[in-house]
């Protein structure tokens, strides 16, 4: 204590004398600390989840209780399921999971949104499925092609199948769970809510090795592309008996979103080039009629004139799709616009007038979406760029100061003034935090590059899995590219490459070797494509007209993306 | 309460202190902007710095206002207003799109909004430069001060003695505050002269006028008879008119074109410096502004630089030793033929903070010891000094513990000759002063005093720059050394010069390849956009003036001798389970290349989603291929340069470099899926092909070499199924026991079943009961429907017959009234009859809503049973 006393005052006076400091921006931000911050953030709120509103679906955080909204399966238990491995927590993950498989039932007669369901339910159980085996949970033989987490979500999905059977394929918005689609139900769905199902429903398909989901799935999206706008847009919502479109503002926000994202996703998933050649064609179109220094606006379908000139929250998940394609810098330029609306007012309205510069009426408020920050994770693993890390910085303070409550986190009703209300939606936990949290944690399993991976033996033969390239569903649960390659399909590859490796030790080389094209048009067509060596070549000539490259594959970054941080730009040379 | 909840909302938490009450800044966390506009009547320089509480850029600043505002709370009023909460007067009269903003008033002056780094040290700077907008220069070495600065300077020359206050110059004052508005990082100061004799020497005769200095070009004198003579004019014309040599880039961190505009200009010098503002001299500044003045100085008769010179010859008695005018005599050139033999060297230092670095000049000094007469060197040659150095390097660990400000010389024989020696004199000086002593075509003077001081005959040493990378550099140095002087002009390849502060932009260096390790932040760069190249200086070579103009020298000859700088990724993490390589710049030629491997290399980039979705492809295939033959690596492209021959625009992307014929590196076609087959039939196709040779003795070695590989694959292989076939039984008997758990579930269905049925039996029994009873029940309702009806008819009769008697009776009164007197008896009998139709008609409605009650007994009784069933 004496000695501390002495030094006390010594080191005071060696602080005074410290050269004045650099400043916040030189010192860079304390990562872990804000990394803590977020995990503080899921605790405050998943605990209250459990403790006031288990087994409703959501939180209501003002008054501390639960309500069913999207069904009645504690949605945000199931939401935030892999956020808890994300998080290093093993051992609730584990509980949750033997929670859910006593406590959740999908025989009710409740009506729930087909696309809700999928997204949120569905791909939550699939991402939980697949990750169960990194998080300890002791997995059955057949796994990852059989599983208990992976059973309920194959039943959850059979309930949504009967909205499928349309004249178009287009499903209808609403099912009900026990009866199937009520008679006289809306015709009317929204283009996203027909396009948001290859990621969850190929992906069961190729875990189970039934084709029924996989096959209704990419019947839709085809429906949808057939029924786009001359000038190639597609509207907001379409009658899937008439496939008439009942409301024609084209944009890439609400409505919509997520049918991109899920082309780009698909593409990448299933290395399927059919996907992203629609993607590449409505992205073309998109930059053609709603781009406007490097915002978004909505236009009308047909004619391309500007309908509102309207930058949305959900719009923000834009640039992260774009730098998965590569195009880094536009996703940037747009990504610094977005950035200054949350300047603005600490949070994304749901509605922005750009020309005016404030909300709109009516649509004021920012249920703690996560777009913003989906997209700064992505930019970030691109471009390491410091600015990213700042979003992520006013995403916590503004979260933590204006919508913290005791019971848990409050949807922010006006952010003009930052009234509250009473509900904590389920991508709260699933999404903002989980994108926060990798934002800040640049080491995490999930940003593997390839470097770890994992071996699994499967009745089907041996699997790599766990190799990085988690490709996220729109509700941020993480699906594994690998494990699509993993089961049932696999036997006839493996003979193939069986008979290669024997080639490789035999002194002769006997055969000639060709090559095996993509398939263009979906796996089924595969095997109708002729194997000799002139269907190579005649392909190579036919596929040269068309384009100079492969549709699946990224541009490389130009020179001047190494300066461009810290809010810089450049523009092209073109 | 269900639905009550629903509508529950909650108004925002009710603002509270944003700065600590002990906090010199006066918090107004309610937004009171009245009471903050009455604040600054209080005080001359008032700071407000408006703020959102929940905005993290107003978090981060807040520590860096408080560290300004203990610094100059004595002088300056700092006023936090909260600017965010809805009830406020400040949000409710002010519209910001962002936050933190800061507005600074000189007495009514004002707002001026501070635009520059959130850093306290940046934000003091400009608040001392509102307080002080106008520099009061009182002496001739002060202009020369204010003037040889890097930053361009406006002077106005007012005479105070006429009257109190010059015509003019509030204007001027107001105009030096107005450029602050303008121009948030102040390159431009304003200063002004009051001394006739200090105006003369910028040819300033008149009170009033007003000067702005210029190093390359002619400095000019404000034109009062085209423009009027207002502080925004003037503003405006030293703005339009400054030069810039050498500019600072301070990108503000939004979106901003700031580098896209200036590197599009063409090629750009990118110098970063560590830079505090608030530093009362920036020596290496200086110098790089000297390198800067020089390259630019394309016409050397100019009006403005003898004048300068003069001013600085007539001064110079009056500077002492002191280390800051030291470089006002050096400014005079010599030849470099005349050069002795002589060259500063700089020693190590010991820790990178320090300020201060031993400096020896080292000699070669044929004055003492024997001298062979026949030796003659005219000149200082090539090979004398670089004995000289590597002398001198021996010896170093003497010269090492000198700290002192008094030179120190010793003499030391020379390596390689027994005739020559060497002195080195050496001394200690600050970082700074390093600047004058290496530039180039100075006069070491206050050394060259100190040498004959010290009694050494050899007092004509002069300094040329020494640079550690001697291979490179002093060969060429006597051919450029003379000609950085308006090179700019003189080349095609012209330089924008830039200044970066590394404190606060030290990632774009990262960004160019500047080492991370590094203590010192000095880097320097080349960047060419038009080309897509950059050229890096040696980090090794510290950064001075003389290294940058051979930088500079070297990227303007004809046949550079500077290479593309290829950036390379050092925190490569390698592969724990060792499956694929990851080649870096570094190691690209000697993992490819220099490998007796077959190399399949796929090109990537972290981000790109058609790359990560093939990790597992890769690993797979690299554990089937054999290693000792095959090598399956990966670079990423984003943080690894490549020379062009070998850079790909598309990822991903496969080639395959076959072993032995590694030039002829083949492409895997886009067009065909990346999936093991079609890769395992890649690599077959184009790796090299043995069949061909007849088999020797060797062939037979390779034969058996190649059957081993192919034992240890199919062992590999055997092992791989018999873990199958263990996961397979494991599948069975999982298989197994859901089959019998599923048999005792049928059997435990089929159980169910009976009950069921069983129940159903009973049911159905129950329900032919009831039904039997409904029957009946139907039937005595018929009954009770056709009495009824018999009932009904009956009093229909008994109405009609009623009704009769009616008119019998009216038939019979009017026959009575003829006769009435007579028949009276028979009336009483009539009334009678009356009595008796009414009990009849109760008794009907009485029947009636027995009827009624009936039929609801029976209806409760079929609904009971219903349900029942």
């Amino acid at each position: 204590a004496v000695m501390q006393r002495f030094l006390g005052p010594l080191l005071c006076l060696w602080a005074l004398r410290l050269p004045a400091g650099t400043g916040a921006a030189a010192r860079g931000l304390d990562v872990a600390s804000y990394r803590e911050r977020v995990r503080a953030m899921f605790y405050h709120a998943y605990e209250h989840y459990l403790e006031s509103a288990f087994p409703y679906d959501e939180l209501r955080p003002l008054t501390c209780d639960g309500q069913d909204t999207w069904g009645s399966f504690s949605l945000t238990l199931i939401d935030a399921l892999d956020t808890l491995l994300i998080l290093g927590n093993v051992s609730e993950f584990q509980r949750v999971v033997n929670v859910l498989q006593e406590g959740v039932d999908f025989d009710i007669d409740v009506n729930a949104s087909v696309f809700e369901t999928n997204i949120r339910v569905v791909g939550g159980l699939l991402s939980a499925h697949l990750l169960s085996r990194k998080a300890g949970v002791e997995v059955e033989a057949g796994w990852p092609c059989s599983g208990p987490l992976l059973r309920m979500a194959e039943e959850a999905a059979r309930k949504l199948l009967p909205a499928f059977q349309t004249p178009t394929g287009m499903p209808y918005g609403t099912v009900n769970l026990l009866h199937g689609v009520n008679p006289g139900e809306t015709p009317v769905t929204c283009t996203a809510g027909i396009g948001t199902f290859i990621v969850e429903f190929a992906t069961l398909s190729h875990l189970t090795g039934d084709p029924v989901f996989e096959d209704v799935a990419r019947k839709a999206l085809k429906a949808l592309w057939k029924n786009r706008s001359d000038i190639g847009l597609v509207g907001n919502h379409i009658d899937v008996i008439t496939a008439k479109w009942v409301a024609q503002d084209a944009g890439i926000g609400a409505g919509v979103d997520s049918y991109f994202e899920y082309l780009v996703k698909g593409a990448i998933l299933l290395q399927d080039k059919e996907l992203m050649s629609m993607f590449l064609e409505y992205n073309k179109a998109i930059k053609n009629y709603t781009k406007f220094d490097d915002w978004y606006l909505w236009v009308q379908m047909y004619k391309g004139t500007v309908s509102m000139p309207v930058f949305q929250s959900l719009e923000a998940y834009w640039p992260g799709l774009q730098s998965l394609i590569g195009d880094v810098d536009n996703a940037m330029r747009t990504f610094l616009n977005y950035y200054t609306v949350w300047k603005q007012f600490g949070g994304l309205p749901e509605f922005y007038n750009i020309p005016q510069g404030y909300t709109v009426d009516k649509r004021e408020g920012y249920p703690l979406r996560p777009e913003l920050i989906e997209s700064a994770m992505y930019l970030y693993r691109a471009t390491r760029d410091p600015t990213l890390l700042e979003l992520g910085r006013d995403a916590v303070e503004s979260i933590e100061k204006i919508s913290k409550v005791d019971c848990g986190f409050a949807t922010i009703k006006d952010l003009r003034d930052h009234r509250l209300d009473n509900r904590m939606e389920s991508f709260f936990l699933a999404e903002t935090v989980k994108y926060l949290y990798l934002l800040f944690d640049p080491d995490n399993f999930i940003h593997n590059d390839g470097s770890d991976f994992d071996v699994v033996v499967t009745p089907y033969g041996e699997c790599v899995l766990n190799a990085g390239g988690y490709i996220f569903n729109t509700e941020a649960h993480p699906i594994d590219p690998a494990a699509l390659h993993c089961c049932r399909k696999r036997k006839e590859e493996q003979w193939e490459v069986e008979d290669l490796m024997r080639e490789f030790y035999s002194r002769k080389k006997t055969k000639k070797f060709t090559l095996k094209r993509a398939p263009d048009h979906g796996e089924g067509e595969n095997a109708k494509e002729p194997e000799d060596a002139s269907s190579e070549k005649a392909g190579e000539k036919r596929n040269s007209k068309k384009r100079s490259h492969s549709l699946l594959s990224c541009p490389s970054q130009s020179f001047n993306s190494k300066l461009a941080v810290l809010g810089q730009v450049f523009l092209d040379n073109t | 309460s269900c639905s009550r909840a629903k509508d529950v909302t909650m108004p925002a938490k009710l603002p509270v202190n944003f700065f600590s009450t002990k906090s010199p800044v006066i918090d107004l966390f309610r937004g009171q902007l009245d009471y903050a506009d009455q604040l600054r009547q209080d005080s001359e320089i008032v700071l407000y710095f408006f703020y959102a509480p929940w905005c993290g850029q107003s978090i981060a600043a807040r520590e860096e206002i408080e560290h300004v505002a203990s610094r100059l709370s004595d002088q300056v009023l700092f006023v936090a207003v909260n600017c965010w909460w809805n009830q406020g007067k400040c949000r409710k009269q002010k519209h910001f799109f962002y936050f933190p903003v800061i507005h600074l008033y000189h007495r009514s002056f004002g707002p001026i909004e501070y635009k520059g780094p959130m850093s306290a040290v940046y934000i003091e700077k400009f608040v001392r430069r509102v307080m002080t907008p106008l520099l009061y220069i009182s002496s001739r070495s002060k202009l020369l001060d204010f003037l040889s600065n890097y930053e361009p300077g406006v002077v106005g020359f007012f005479e105070f003695n006429a009257s109190p206050q010059p015509p003019g110059y509030l204007t001027f004052f107001t105009s030096a505050l107005h450029s602050l508005k303008k121009d948030y990082l102040g390159t431009i100061r304003f200063g002004v002269v009051t001394d006739k004799r200090v105006a003369e020497e910028i040819s300033l005769v008149h009170s009033g006028s007003v000067y702005l200095h210029r190093h390359a070009n002619t400095s000019l004198v404000y034109p009062k008879d085209i423009m009027n003579f207002t502080a925004e004019n003037i503003c405006k014309w030293a703005l339009e008119n400054r030069e810039m040599l050498v500019r600072w880039l301070r990108p503000h961190g939004g979106k901003s074109l700031l580098l896209n505009n200036e590197l599009k200009k063409g090629p750009a010098l990118l110098i970063f410096i560590p830079y505090n503002p608030l530093a009362e001299i920036h020596p290496l500044l200086d110098e790089i502004t000297k390198v800067a003045l020089e390259y630019h100085k394309c016409n050397k008769s100019q009006a403005a630089e003898p004048d300068l010179q003069h001013l600085g010859d007539s001064d110079s008695p009056a500077f002492g030793s002191s280390v800051t005018d030291a470089r006002l005599k050096f400014s005079e050139t010599f030849p470099i033929a005349k050069y002795p033999c002589c060259n500063t060297v700089v020693l190590p230092q010991w820790h990178s903070i320090s300020r201060t670095h031993n400096v020896c000049e080292l000699c070669v000094n044929q004055t003492l010891g024997v001298k062979p007469n026949k030796v003659h060197v005219p000149h200082c040659n090539f090979l004398e000094i670089e004995a000289a150095l590597d002398s001198f390097y021996l010896q170093e660990h003497t010269f090492f513990q000198v700290i002192s400000n008094t030179i120190e010389c010793s003499n030391f024989l020379s390596f390689y000759s027994p005739f020559s020696y060497y002195t080195a004199c050496c001394r200690t000086v600050n970082r700074h002063f390093l600047s004058f002593i290496s530039s180039e075509k100075t006069i070491f003077q206050t050394p060259k005093v100190a040498f004959s001081s010290h009694g050494k005959k050899d007092n004509t040493q002069f300094s040329i720059p020494h640079i550690e990378d001697r291979n490179c550099f002093i060969p060429d140095l006597n051919i450029s050394s003379t000609n950085i002087t308006g090179l700019s002009c003189r080349t095609n390849k012209t330089l924008n010069l830039y200044l970066l502060d590394s404190n606060l932009f030290w990632i774009y260096a990262e960004r160019l390849g500047a080492s991370r390790s590094t203590h010192l932040k000095e880097f320097a760069a080349i960047v060419d956009l038009k080309e897509e190249v950059h050229y890096v200086l040696d980090q090794n070579q510290s950064l001075v003036g003389p290294t940058l103009e051979n930088f500079i020298k070297n990227f303007s000859v004809l046949y550079s001798p500077l290479k593309r700088h290829l950036v390379d990724d050092p925190s490569v993490h390698f592969h724990e389970q060792h499956v694929l390589t990851e080649v870096t710049t570094n190691t690209f030629h000697q993992t490819v290349f220099l490998s007796a491997k077959n190399v399949l290399l796929l090109y990537y980039a972290q981000w790109c989603g058609f790359c990560a979705s093939l990790n597992h492809i890769f690993i797979q295939l690299a554990r089937l291929l054999p290693p000792d033959s095959f090598t399956v690596a990966r670079i990423d492209v984003t943080r690894n340069d490549l020379p062009w021959e070998f850079m790909t625009d598309r990822l991903p992307t496969i080639l395959f470099f076959p072993h032995q014929r590694k030039e002829q590196s083949v492409k895997f076609p886009e067009d065909f899926s990346v999936n093991l087959p079609n890769l395992l039939k890649f690599i077959l196709r184009h790796s090299s092909l043995s069949s061909s040779e007849p088999c020797t003795k060797e062939c037979l070695h390779k034969e058996s070499v190649l059957q081993q590989g192919h034992i240890s694959h199919l062992e590999r292989e055997i092992q791989k199924l018999r873990s199958e076939i263990g996961a397979l039984h494991q599948a069975h008997d999982q298989l197994e026991a859901q089959l019998s758990e599923a048999r005792r579930e049928e059997q435990r269905l089929q159980q169910q079943k009976h009950t069921l049925e069983k129940q159903h039996k009973t049911l159905q029994l129950h329900s032919e009961q009831l039904q039997a009873i409904y029957d009946q029940k139907n039937q005595e309702l018929l009954e009770m429907a056709e009495k009824l009806q018999e009932l009904a008819d009956a009093s229909e009769n008994l109405l009609k017959e009623n009704a009769l008697l009616r008119i019998l009776v009216a038939s019979r009164g009017g026959k009575l009234q003829s006769t009435d007197k007579v028949k009276e008896p028979l009336q009483s009998e009539l009334t009678l009859s009356e009595d008796n139709d009414v009990s009849l008609s109760t008794a009907t409605a009485a029947s009636e809503e027995k009827r009624i009650d009936n039929i609801d007994t029976i209806e409760t009784e079929h609904s009971s049973g219903n349900r029942t069933e």
